[in-house]
């Protein structure tokens, strides 16, 4: 098994929306983001690929496995926007319910993982932080020994600290080469610090699915007026955009075209802006 | 399954434990004005209440699209809910059983017969209104669930009369009352079991976000 999680011509059809033949993979012992702006099926295909919600088409296949049983479940750790958990129910009493769910629930690295995030284990959880919440369902998807992490949106609406502390985590998660971790998120800046492949959904449909590093070391943007823009050979625009005065023409090889351009202005790409020249853009 | 059942015991813990005491003390306060027994029909029903109170924990907290993610099936989250209906009527059941021992061995007149027919009377209606209801909370939003909830145990008296009536075409429920009740009884275990099988296909197909 070299994949820790595929999808492949996922399809769910609603009357304002559809998700279109979604593919995608996660390979075992790496970090896969998956970028799109709000609404653009990311929760949805996380959704169809639990079984939250019925697939019409497609193969999901988890941790080797196209049945979603109870062993897998076992090993998937998933967090999503907010904690989910019972309000009333604080740390402590969580951990009296989720022993007697999952078989390989681990008690003394879920407390450890309680003070690692300063969590107080009898206050309830109605009286934590959106941040705290947050961090407590974190502790609970580390602490069955998932062999796969699949976060949604989970680091949305935190302060960059408690972010930056999660990212870190995740990062020695992955340490262990059985270990993967899907993170869908459209903060894309988090994704560029800690994930090896980036798959865009746009209107249901996978627009790419690349390695992190093609995209921020070889796509670059061309920033130039507009008889610059008219003397580009359009064929090699993956996308453009007019703003204001200046047009901006997202390349998938910034080296080759500065060459080729050498009066032209030719900046490295973020994912933040290929993901903005793929959506606002024309191609 | 026991995960399931902890945490709901946990959120419904302070509304069972008001519950008991109440049946405790109205058993007893009954006990002037009419057959203590009679509590037996109060008693499932209130008990099970605290199943509504975890299934609008479970809609506003999203845990319902946590646990979907956690290895347990759909159909052994939807029988805890079930088995936890059960639990509360029996606990009910057992609660009003206090009051109405400790007056008896005060001499009061509580026969076997009175506690027979007004048990199987609580605990039918409490089947059935389950049986409507409990389906329903996976079928509606919470605020329609807690309508039907409502209306169940109304439903649930309706449909009692109703066998009652049936049962007296067959042979005449006055002087065999125990036996038409025993009939009402066993009818609501077998639509209680078979509102579990649609409870079952219904949150099956049900998409959860």
């Amino acid at each position: 098994m070299t994949n820790a999680f595929m999808v492949s011509g996922l399809t769910k059809n609603y009357k304002d929306f559809a998700l279109d033949h979604v593919s995608f993979t996660v390979p075992r012992g790496s970090i896969v983001g998956l970028i799109g702006e709000n609404g653009a099926g990311k929760s949805t295909t996380i959704n169809a690929a639990l079984g939250l919600i019925q697939k019409e088409d497609g193969v999901v296949s988890i941790l080797g496995r196209e049945e979603l049983d109870g062993d897998v479940k076992e090993q998937i750790g998933v967090v999503f926007d907010g904690s989910n958990y019972p309000e009333i129910l604080s740390p402590k009493k969580l951990n009296q319910v989720m022993k007697n769910i999952y078989r390989t629930w681990d008690e003394q690295t879920y407390f450890n993982l309680l003070r690692r995030f300063s969590l107080p284990a009898h206050k309830q959880i109605k009286q934590f932080s959106r941040g705290m919440k947050m961090k407590l369902a974190i502790s609970v998807a580390f602490s069955h020994h998932s062999r796969l992490l699949i976060l949604d949106e989970a680091t949305s609406g935190l302060d960059p600290v408690v972010r930056d502390d999660i990212l870190d985590m995740l990062l020695d998660f992955v340490q262990d080469k059985e270990h993967s971790i899907l993170v869908s998120s459209h903060i894309t800046s988090d994704l560029e610090k800690i994930a090896d492949d980036i798959v865009f959904i746009h209107e249901g449909k996978v627009v790419f699915e690349k390695p992190k590093e093609e995209l921020t070391e070889r796509y670059g943007i061309i920033k130039c007026g507009g008889a610059q823009f008219d003397a580009l050979d359009q064929s090699e625009a993956i996308a453009y955009r007019k703003t204001g005065h200046e047009w901006q023409v997202l390349v998938s090889d910034r080296e080759k075209m500065q060459k080729k351009y050498p009066n032209a202005l030719v900046l490295p790409a973020t994912i933040d802006e290929i993901m903005l020249l793929y959506v606002k853009g024309e191609q | 399954m026991k995960g399931i059942l902890v945490k709901d015991l946990y959120i419904a813990r302070s509304n069972i434990l008001v519950t008991i005491v109440s049946l405790v003390v109205l058993g007893f306060g009954l006990s002037f004005l009419l057959e203590t027994s009679a509590l037996l029909v109060l008693a499932p029903v209130a008990s099970t209440t605290a199943v509504f109170i975890s299934i609008t924990s479970d809609a506003a907290s999203k845990w319902n699209k946590n646990v979907i993610t956690m290895p347990l099936s759909r159909s052994r989250i939807i029988g805890e809910k079930f088995l936890f209906y059960i639990l509360l009527a029996l606990l009910g059941m057992l609660t009003a059983l206090i009051p109405c021992i400790i007056l008896a061995c005060f001499g009061l007149d509580i026969t076997p017969h009175s506690l027979c027919l007004y048990g199987s009377m609580g605990i039918s209606s409490c089947l059935l209104a389950g049986g409507i209801s409990l389906p329903c909370a996976y079928l509606f939003d919470p605020e329609k669930s807690q309508i039907v909830f409502m209306m169940s145990f109304m439903a649930s008296t309706g449909i009692i009369a109703g066998l009652v009536l049936l049962t007296n075409l067959l042979f005449p429920v006055k002087e065999n009352i125990l036996l038409a009740f025993y009939i009402v009884l066993i009818i609501s275990v077998i639509w209680f079991f078979i509102s579990y099988r649609i409870a079952v296909r219904i949150y099956g197909k049900r998409d959860i976000t």
